[in-house]
C-alpha cells in the first residue's frame, strides 16, 4: 500500500487555500495516487450541516474533518483538508490523532485577502453583516511550526503548488517523478522559494563572517 | 516572579560537548552539584547521532528526528547540486517540529537561549535567545524582539561565543571562556526567577570550546600533552565552576523539577588530520588543472571537474561528494557506476592507516542506510577518520595525507559518539547509572516529564519508560551499542 497522509491546509479566508488544495490534488492524481479533498465550505454543507461559527461548533468541524482525514490516509490514500482551522489547540489535537500530518500554512496577510475577498465576506465583516469573522471579528492563531509555509504574494498558485510537491518529494512522502537509476539522493535536485528563503536568512556578509567562525572553531 | 511549586516543570541544562567519563568518573568526588543529581536520579551515556556535530545533534535531540528526516548534516550544506553552493545551517532549515513547538501547542510556557540552530528566532510560547551562530549583538536575537534590551539590561554585552578561539594564548581563550559562561547563567538565573516557565532550557558552550582548545594539557595520551603544566588542571577546574553555577540554579528550583543535563555528543583527544582531498588527489579521484601554491581551501583551487570523481570536505568528519553525470553540473561518473564507485571509495578509506601505517578504526557511513529517510543534499559517503580520533581536512597543498598541525590553527579534540545525560526529579527513581540512551530519546522525556502527548513521529522513547523495566546498574552501553537509530 501506498504511503497515505493527511494534507491540513490552513490560513485566513481569502489566502488561497482552496485553489492550492485543488492544485495539488490535481498534482497527485496526476501521478497515479489516491486523493481526497475536504475543503471546510463544502464539509459544512454535508458532514457538518447545521453547525455555526462558535468556537464549539468550529472545534467540532475540524475535528470531524480530521476524523475522517484519519480514516483516509490510514489507507494509503492522501487526504488534503482545505479548512481556515483557526485555533491551533485544535489543529494541534487533530495533528495528534493523525500519523502522517503535513500541516501546510498559507500565509497571505489579512490585507492582501481583504483585498482579494473573492467571497465578499471581509466587505460584510467589516460591515457588520457577518459575526465571528475570522481575523476581523474572530482571531486567527497562526502556526508556531507548520511543516510547510506557502508565502502567495506575488506568486503564482503553480509556484506554490510545486513548493508544496518539492517539500513532499524532499521528505520522502512522494517519490521523485524521474526515479534516478542511482542513489542520487532523494530531492536533490528539487529546489524551490522555501530552499532559496533558507539560504538568506543571513546576508552574504553576514554568512561569510560566521562561516569564518565556524572554520575557526574547526567545524568546517 | 514567584514560582509554584505544584506545577511540573522541566529544566534542561545543556552542556555541548559534556564528556561522561570526566563528570561520570573521572572528577565526580570533586563535583558535587553533579553528584548529587547523579545519586538522586538516573546518569548514562547518550548515542549521539552520524555525524556527531552540534548542529544536527541538538537538533536531532530537540526534534527525535535523524539528520536525514532534518536535512541537516554539519554547519555548511549543499543547497544545490553544483560545486559551490553550500550554506550554513541556520533556524529556518528545521522543518520538523522541535520540542518546544509541541509544548507551545499544548500551552506550556518555554524559555530558550542560546540552542544551537535557533538563529534566526521564531515565534515560541515564551522567550527565546539566540545561539552562537548569531552575526552579531546588532542582529534580531531573541524572541520577543524587545527581549533583546533585557538582555543588555541585565548581562552588558552577551556573549554568543568566544572570540578568536584560535589562539596559543591560552589564558586569554580561558578568560573568554569564563567571561561567556559568567554572562550566559546571569541572564539564565534572571530569566528562571522573571518568567513563569514551565520548559526552561539552554545550552552552554564553553565545555566544547575548552575541550578543543586545551584537552592536550590533561591528557598524557594525546601527542602533544607537554607534561605537566599551570593549564594540567584547566578542564576540571571549568567544570568546577560550572558545578557551583549549576547549583546556584538548582536553588532556585524545587526538588519536584526535572532536571535534565545532557549533552550533544562527548570529547575525545585528536590525533590528527588526514588531508581528505590529497588523498583522493593522491589515489586519481580528485583532479586539478594547476598545483597551488602553499595551502589552500579547495574552492580556491582550479579543479578539473570533468575528469573529477569524487571531493571532500574537512571538518570534525570527513564528508565525500561523488561527481555524478545528470546530478552535478560536469558530473562524470555514470550512474550505473555509483555504487562501484562509493564501495570502492569505502574500502580505501577504511584501510587508510596513521602515518606509519596502522590501522586507525575508520568508520565510512552510508546516508541512505544511515538515516530513516534522506532530505536534502546528503553527503555521498560519511567518513569518521580513526572513530573520530583523526579530524577530515579538506584544504589541499600540504604535500602529505596526515597532518599533525591543524589548518586551522590549534585544536586538541575531537567529538566523541557518546555525550552524557544525568536526569533527576519526580519520579525519577534513584537508580544510579542505567543503559545508554539515543539523543532522539530527549524530545520525548521532556514530553513525557510534562505530561503532554508525545507525538507518534518522534522516532525515540522516553528515558522514564525504560526505567520503568530497567534494572540498576546494567552495564552502560548496553542499549545505545544496539540502538543504530541514525
Amino acid at each position: 500500500m501506498e504511503r497515505g497522509f493527511t494534507l491540513w491546509f490552513t490560513g485566513l479566508s481569502g489566502a488561497g487555500k482552496t485553489t492550492l488544495a485543488q492544485l495539488v490534488e490535481r498534482l497527485l492524481r496526476e501521478r497515479g495516487r489516491r486523493v481526497e479533498l475536504l475543503d471546510g465550505d463544502v464539509v459544512r454543507t454535508h458532514l457538518s450541516k447545521g453547525l455555526g461559527f462558535s468556537r464549539d461548533d468550529r472545534d467540532t468541524n475540524i475535528l470531524r474533518i480530521g476524523f475522517v482525514c484519519d480514516l483516509l490516509s490510514r489507507n494509503g490514500i492522501i487526504a488534503i483538508a482545505s479548512a481556515i482551522s483557526p485555533y491551533r489547540e485544535t489543529r494541534d489535537h487533530v495533528r495528534s490523532m493523525i500519523s502522517d500530518f503535513v500541516e501546510v500554512y498559507v500565509d497571505t496577510p489579512l490585507e492582501e485577502c481583504r483585498r482579494r475577498d473573492v467571497k465578499g465576506l471581509y466587505r460584510q465583516a467589516l460591515t457588520g453583516r457577518v459575526s465571528a469573522f475570522t481575523g476581523v471579528s474572530d482571531p486567527y492563531e497562526p502556526p508556531l511550526a507548520a511543516e510547510i509555509t506557502v508565502h502567495t504574494v506575488g506568486r503564482s498558485p503553480e509556484e506554490c503548488a510545486a513548493e508544496i510537491i518539492g517539500w513532499l518529494e524532499r521528505r520522502g512522502y512522494l517519490d521523485p517523478v524521474a526515479t534516478p537509476a542511482v542513489n542520487m539522493v532523494p530531492g536533490n535536485v528539487q529546489h524551490d522559494q522555501q530552499a532559496k528563503e533558507e539560504a538568506e536568512a543571513y546576508s552574504p556578509e553576514e554568512e561569510a563572517d560566521v562561516s569564518a567562525r565556524l572554520e575557526a572553531l574547526g567545524y568546517l | 516572579m514567584e514560582q509554584t511549586n505544584s506545577r511540573r516543570r522541566v529544566l534542561v541544562i545543556g552542556l555541548d560537548c559534556a564528556a561522561p567519563e570526566l563528570v561520570f568518573e573521572r572528577w565526580r568526588d570533586q563535583l558535587p552539584t553533579f553528584a548529587r543529581l547523579m545519586d538522586q536520579g538516573v546518569y548514562g551515556r547518550l548515542e549521539s547521532c552520524i555525524p556527531p556535530i552540534t548542529v544536527p545533534a541538538w537538533m536531532s535531540m530537540l526534534t527525535s528526528k535523524d539528520p536525514g528526516e532534518l536535512g541537516i548534516y554539519g554547519f555548511r550544506n549543499r543547497i544545490e547540486p553544483t560545486y559551490r553552493e553550500t550554506a550554513v545551517a541556520n533556524s529556518t532549515y528545521v522543518k520538523e517540529r522541535v520540542v518546544w513547538d509541541v509544548l507551545g501547542n499544548a500551552g506550556k510556557h518555554v524559555v530558550l537561549v542560546g540552542i544551537p540552530c535557533t538563529y534566526p528566532p521564531r515565534p515560541v510560547n515564551g522567550e527565546m535567545v539566540t545561539c552562537f551562530l548569531t552575526p552579531s549583538l546588532e542582529s534580531e536575537f531573541t524572541y520577543p524582539a524587545a527581549l533583546k534590551q533585557e538582555v543588555r539590561a541585565v548581562v552588558g554585552e552577551y556573549l554568543f561565543d568566544v572570540r578568536d578561539f584560535r589562539t596559543e594564548d591560552k589564558q586569554y581563550l580561558l578568560d573568554q571562556i569564563y567571561l561567556m559562561t559568567h554572562r550566559r547563567f546571569t541572564l539564565v538565573r534572571h530569566l528562571m526567577q522573571t518568567r513563569p516557565w514551565d520548559f526552561f532550557m539552554f545550552v552552554e558552550m564553553g565545555t566544547d570550546r575548552i575541550h578543543h582548545g586545551l584537552w592536550k594539557y590533561m591528557d598524557a595520551e594525546h601527542r602533544k600533552h607537554p607534561g605537566p603544566t599551570p593549564l594540567l588542571h584547566a578542564i576540571r577546574d571549568y567544570y568546577r565552576y560550572l558545578d557551583h553555577q549549576i547549583a546556584d540554579l538548582l536553588a532556585n528550583v524545587g526538588d519536584e523539577t526535572t532536571v535534565l543535563v545532557v549533552s550533544d555528543h562527548g570529547a575525545k583527544r585528536m590525533d590528527g588530520g588526514i588531508c581528505l582531498n590529497e588523498w583522493l588527489i593522491r589515489e586519481g579521484y580528485l583532479v586539478l588543472k594547476n598545483q597551488p601554491q602553499g595551502i589552500v581551501p579547495l574552492e580556491k583551487a582550479e579543479v578539473d571537474w570533468e575528469r573529477t570523481r569524487a571531493w571532500g570536505a574537512g571538518g570534525y568528519y570527513g564528508r565525500v561528494f561523488l561527481n555524478v553525470r545528470g546530478r552535478e553540473p560536469n558530473g562524470c561518473v555514470a550512474p550505473e557506476e555509483y555504487e562501484a564507485l562509493r564501495d570502492e571509495l569505502t574500502a580505501k578509506l577504511e584501510a587508510l592507516g596513521d602515518e606509519n601505517g596502522q590501522p586507525i578504526g575508520t568508520r565510512v557511513a552510508r546516508p541512505e542506510t544511515t538515516y530513516k529517510t534522506v532530505c536534502n543534499i546528503a553527503p555521498d559517503l560519511i567518513v569518521l577518520f580513526g572513530d573520530l580520533l583523526w579530524r577530515s581536512v579538506g584544504t589541499i597543498g600540504h604535500g602529505a595525507i596526515h597532518t599533525f598541525e591543524n589548518d586551522t590553527g590549534p585544536d586538541d579534540a575531537n567529538h566523541a559518539q557518546y555525550g552524557m545525560f544525568i536526569m533527576r526529579g519526580a519520579g525519577v527513581p534513584a537508580m544510579g547509572e542505567v543503559p545508554a540512551h539515543h539523543l532522539m530519546d530527549i524530545a520525548p522525556t521532556i514530553l513525557e516529564a510534562l505530561g503532554v502527548t508525545v507525538p507518534p513521529d518522534m522516532r525515540g522513547t522516553p528515558i522514564q519508560a525504560a526505567l520503568a523495566s530497567a534494572t540498576p546498574n546494567t552495564p552502560p552501553g548496553t542499549r545505545g551499542e544496539t540502538l543504530v537509530k541514525s
